[in-house]
């Protein structure tokens, strides 16, 4: 038994036996008869179409199954096997004398050499690239099958792995990469990645160690890999990786279930996203679309505006990848907590009820301008609401929509495509937006309610206080009653009403939230594909709400829902 | 021949895909493109060239067009770069 380590590339585990993967063709090139310059240069030609060919192919799947990172690699391969440059310099070296592997090898060497010089660590990476086309020409000029893997739970091995190789791996064969060379950049790694496929990186010598069939453990999530490994090593990780293959399993059975109750009601359930690139795991978790975009992460960790430019981009990455659901955009909410160097905000006594958010907004409304016009613009690109926070009166929420509606004036003057219906909601976390939600509720199109601040201004308590924290619960009577109140007030005037605090995350509070009639609850993924499921189990009309309204404490309201919980455990079970 | 001056503001420089738009671009017209970076240059019609020049982002490049339709070549590469090759 034997550990090594590497870097830990893509992570996961699997059990299998090493294939170590030939890269040269040593063989076959020697047995290669070589034919006269005119004769090679058409055996060039007739390889050089049959690998267009092979690459096109390769291509066409990666876009039918959305490997989105393999298509882009391979295209780039497609181009690369197209330079004139190339050609030329293949060409030309059989005209002096080289049989066509030669040629091709020397070539592509030489053009890999350029690349092999260069600062940038992206383009050094692409001699790879290179290298990669020239091998496929040369297998193809050797009469060589693409390499077949007929094992399952092989963990493929080698110094490095074209990634055009990488790109046609059959998942059901191949369990596991290891890697010689150490960079997590490459192209190899990357397709591994979009793959999921575990991955241990930068071996180097120590591949040495490895043979061909050798019974191993890849451990990439921790970056090991052990050779011979013992019976209750093999038991272990065996273990590991059945809990972990369930584990996803039931995410996405999960994920792809809408969450309707058994009753026929539709909750949309969707994610709380605070960085554009979480947007990923949110889907996987089965989000429909995002509920509350944090748009701080832009505009924080730098010293200077973010450009409309850098916006628009940031906002339509997520908007792009909600799938054709609605992605919600809460403009700017920061304030004198969490100070930005390029706004002035003179340090304040209470920065939770000082200036902050919407305020800002309306104050500095040559920011507030940037961040509509870059949603506009990114809006676009999908299905796309505005939400603002903070919200205490209608006049705030008049003058927003003034300035939204200038913002999409400038830019139809612009030119540009401006969508026409983009809905205008805005957070309910204050008692006055709740208490007056009735008039509220006419000037927007949705309400969602940020649990998190409304409770904290409603009990007049701060969380991070460890003195007065005891006091912060969002199953307080008093927060119910605004709930209802606020949800009320939306149906009455017709408009959606969704919890985007952690409360919505809360698998206790999911029936009583359905009991109140809400119709959007937006949380952290990895609460998602629990809430779905307490949704879809859930066979509800209003009495529950009507029930724990009456109550007058919180411990009343806890004790109720946890007793109501165990008797229905009681009754599934 | 005409020739222009232009700054790279994509974020990635001249990689794979923003070398094979530019490629791809050139291709349209009959006129010979060459890029001059610091202290090389490439013939725009092989997307290895262009990568080879390993320009980054705030690079200062001229790129010179020369043949029949030299302008319309010109004006297209220009646009694709100074809308930083329609990136994300």
């Amino acid at each position: 038994m034997l550990v090594i380590r590497g870097l830990a590339a893509v992570p996961g585990m699997a059990i299998g036996t090493v294939k170590m993967l030939s890269a040269k063709n040593e063989s076959e090139l020697l047995n290669y008869v070589q034919g006269a310059a005119e004769e090679e240069a058409t055996k060039y030609h007739l390889a050089h179409a049959a690998a267009l060919q092979e690459v096109a192919e390769v291509v066409a799947e990666a876009t039918r199954k959305a490997w989105r990172e393999q298509a882009e690699i391979m295209e780039a391969h497609q181009s690369i096997l197209s330079d004139p440059i190339l050609a030329e310099n293949i060409l030309a070296k059989i005209e002096q004398g080289a049989a066509a592997p030669a040629a091709v090898r020397a070539a592509t060497e030489e053009i890999a050499d350029l690349f092999a010089g260069l600062e940038n660590a992206y383009l050094r990476e692409r001699a790879g690239d290179v290298r990669d086309v020239g091998s496929r020409i040369v297998r193809v000029l050797l009469g060589g099958q693409s390499q077949r893997f007929d094992d399952s739970g092989t963990i493929l091995c080698a110094g490095e792995l074209p990634p055009s190789v990488v790109a046609t791996l059959p998942s059901d064969k191949v369990a596991g990469l290891i890697l010689g060379q150490g960079s997590l950049t490459s192209h190899a790694v990357i397709m591994a990645k979009a793959r999921g496929l575990p991955t241990l990186v930068g071996l180097g010598e120590q591949i040495q160690q490895l043979e061909d069939g050798a019974p191993v453990i890849l451990d990439a999530t921790h970056g090991l890999l052990i050779i011979n490994p013992t019976a209750e090593q093999l038991a272990a990780y065996g273990h590991k990786i059945a809990e972990e293959r369930d584990k996803q399993a039931q995410y996405r059975s999960l994920a792809q279930l809408p969450a309707t109750t058994r009753d026929g009601k539709k909750v949309v359930v969707a994610a709380n996203i605070g960085q554009p690139e979480e947007i990923d795991a949110a889907v996987e978790h089965g989000c429909e679309g995002v509920g509350l975009l944090r748009t701080e992460f832009i505009f924080m960790g730098r010293d200077s505006m973010p450009s409309e430019e850098e916006q628009f981009r940031a906002y339509k990455y997520v908007i792009e990848r909600c799938q054709g659901q609605l992605c919600v955009i809460r403009t700017l909410d920061i304030g004198g907590d969490k100070p930005l160097p390029y706004l002035n905000i003179a340090k304040e006594d209470n920065p939770f009820l000082g200036w902050r958010a919407i305020r800002i907004s309306l104050k500095r409304t040559d920011i507030f301008r940037t961040q509509l016009r870059a949603i506009l613009r990114a809006a676009a690109f999908g299905k796309t609401a505005i939400m603002l926070p903070m919200i205490v009166s209608v006049s705030e929420i008049v003058q927003a929509k003034a300035l939204l509606a200038q913002a999409k004036a400038e830019l139809a003057a612009e030119g540009g495509p401006v969508p026409t219906d983009i809905p205008l909601g805005i957070m309910v976390e204050t008692p006055a937006a709740a208490v007056m939600a009735v008039e509220f509720a006419k000037e927007c199109d949705f309400f969602s309610i940020g649990t998190n601040d409304l409770v904290q201004y409603t009990l007049a308590a701060d969380r991070g206080n460890h003195s007065v924290s005891y006091l912060f619960d969002h199953f307080h009577p008093a927060v119910l009653r605004l709930i209802a109140m606020t949800v009320r007030a939306a149906h009455a005037s017709k408009i959606w009403v969704g919890v985007c605090g952690e409360m919505a995350g809360d698998p206790l509070a999911t029936e009583l939230l359905i009991s109140l009639g809400v119709d959007e609850l937006s949380m952290g993924a990895p609460a998602i594909p629990i809430i779905k499921d307490l949704i879809r189990h859930a066979q509800l009309d209003d009495a529950l709400a009507r029930d724990i309204l009456r109550l007058d404490s919180v411990e009343r309201v806890r004790e109720y829902l946890s007793k109501d919980k165990g008797a229905k455990q009681k009754l599934k079970s | 021949m005409v020739e222009a001056r232009v700054v790279l503001t994509n974020k990635l420089g001249l990689h794979a895909r923003s070398a094979a738009m530019l490629t791809k671009v050139a291709a349209k017209f009959e006129s010979v493109v060459h890029l001059y970076g610091a202290s090389k240059s490439a013939n725009v019609k092989s997307v290895l060239m262009v990568m080879a020049l390993g320009v980054t982002k705030g690079a200062e490049l001229t790129i010179t067009a020369h043949g029949p339709d030299e302008a319309a070549c010109l004006a297209a590469l220009t646009d694709l770069i100074a809308n930083n090759f329609y990136e994300e």
